[in-house]
């Protein structure tokens, strides 16, 4: 799982950054895990950081999409770092991290 | 006597400090836990998707009122979706947001993701979301202690959750 990483594009435009994030996880909902016989599981918090301060925040549910892609904007400059973390149902922990161009 | 009050005086200090930091952190599965179990009414072995009471209530767990008005939200989502799996839906607004909340009645809970904007936010979330069959999509927005909202109906030709 640690290998998986969250695909980070970020473009800033007029003080306004525009991220595009692809997080790698299968989003099992209830119904899905119980047909393939694998456990629920889903990403259940995910956030967004630049230079310590929460840019972006979302509490998820098993109704995202299988590779959840998010698109958000906020008002930053070019070069940003967008460090993006996740925490899912089982526990699991991820942390990418991209510049804005 | 005297060193047990600065110790505590100590811990209030600590703790002081401690709350802002947390306040920008907010995830709403640990504050409104009840808020993501709520299901939408069934129909038979199906959720009955031409009823609003589970979106309603999850509204109401989560802002303690289900009174909207109408409006000041963008929500962009397709009229008709032939994949289920995958439902691109946008929420925008211009509205000084404190969050934004998305619900629907096609699948079984009816809370979806709930946003907290940290302050001077943009209010523009792109995600995809499942749907389990044709349902109606409800973006609320809080802004000012008033909510907001925007409903949209996706027709779903083929489900998304496993079905």
């Amino acid at each position: 799982m640690a290998t998986k990483k969250t695909r980070i594009k970020a473009k800033a435009k007029n003080g306004i950054v525009t991220v595009m994030a692809l997080a790698k996880h299968p989003m099992y909902s209830g119904a899905e895990a119980k047909k393939l016989k694998v456990k629920q599981n889903f990403i259940t918090y995910l956030k967004a950081e630049v230079s310590g301060k929460i840019v972006y925040e979302v509490t998820s549910s098993q109704f995202f999409s299988k590779n959840p892609y998010l698109k958000f904007k906020y008002k930053g400059n070019k070069g940003d770092e967008i460090v993006i973390s996740w925490v899912d149902l089982l526990g699991n922990k991820n942390t990418s991290k991209s510049k804005a161009k | 006597m005297n060193r047990r009050k600065f110790i505590s005086i100590g811990l209030g200090v600590f703790v002081a400090a401690i709350i802002p930091s947390s306040l920008s952190a907010v995830n709403f599965r640990d504050t409104k836990p009840k808020a993501w179990s709520l299901m939408n009414p069934l129909k038979g072995k199906k959720v009955d998707a031409s009823s609003l009471n589970g979106i309603n209530s999850a509204m109401k767990e989560l802002y303690g009122t289900s009174t909207v008005i109408e409006g000041k939200v963008k929500l962009k989502a397709p009229d008709i979706a032939e994949n289920g799996a995958l439902v691109p839906i946008t929420i925008s607004s211009d509205l000084n947001a404190k969050t934004v909340a998305l619900f629907q009645n096609a699948n079984p809970e009816a809370t979806v993701a709930v946003f907290n904007v940290p302050a001077n936010g943009i209010v523009y979330y792109s995600l995809r979301i499942k749907m389990g069959q044709t349902g109606t999509v409800t973006a609320v927005v809080e802004s000012g202690g008033k909510l907001y909202s925007a409903t949209r109906v996706v027709k779903v030709t083929k489900g998304g959750c496993g079905g």
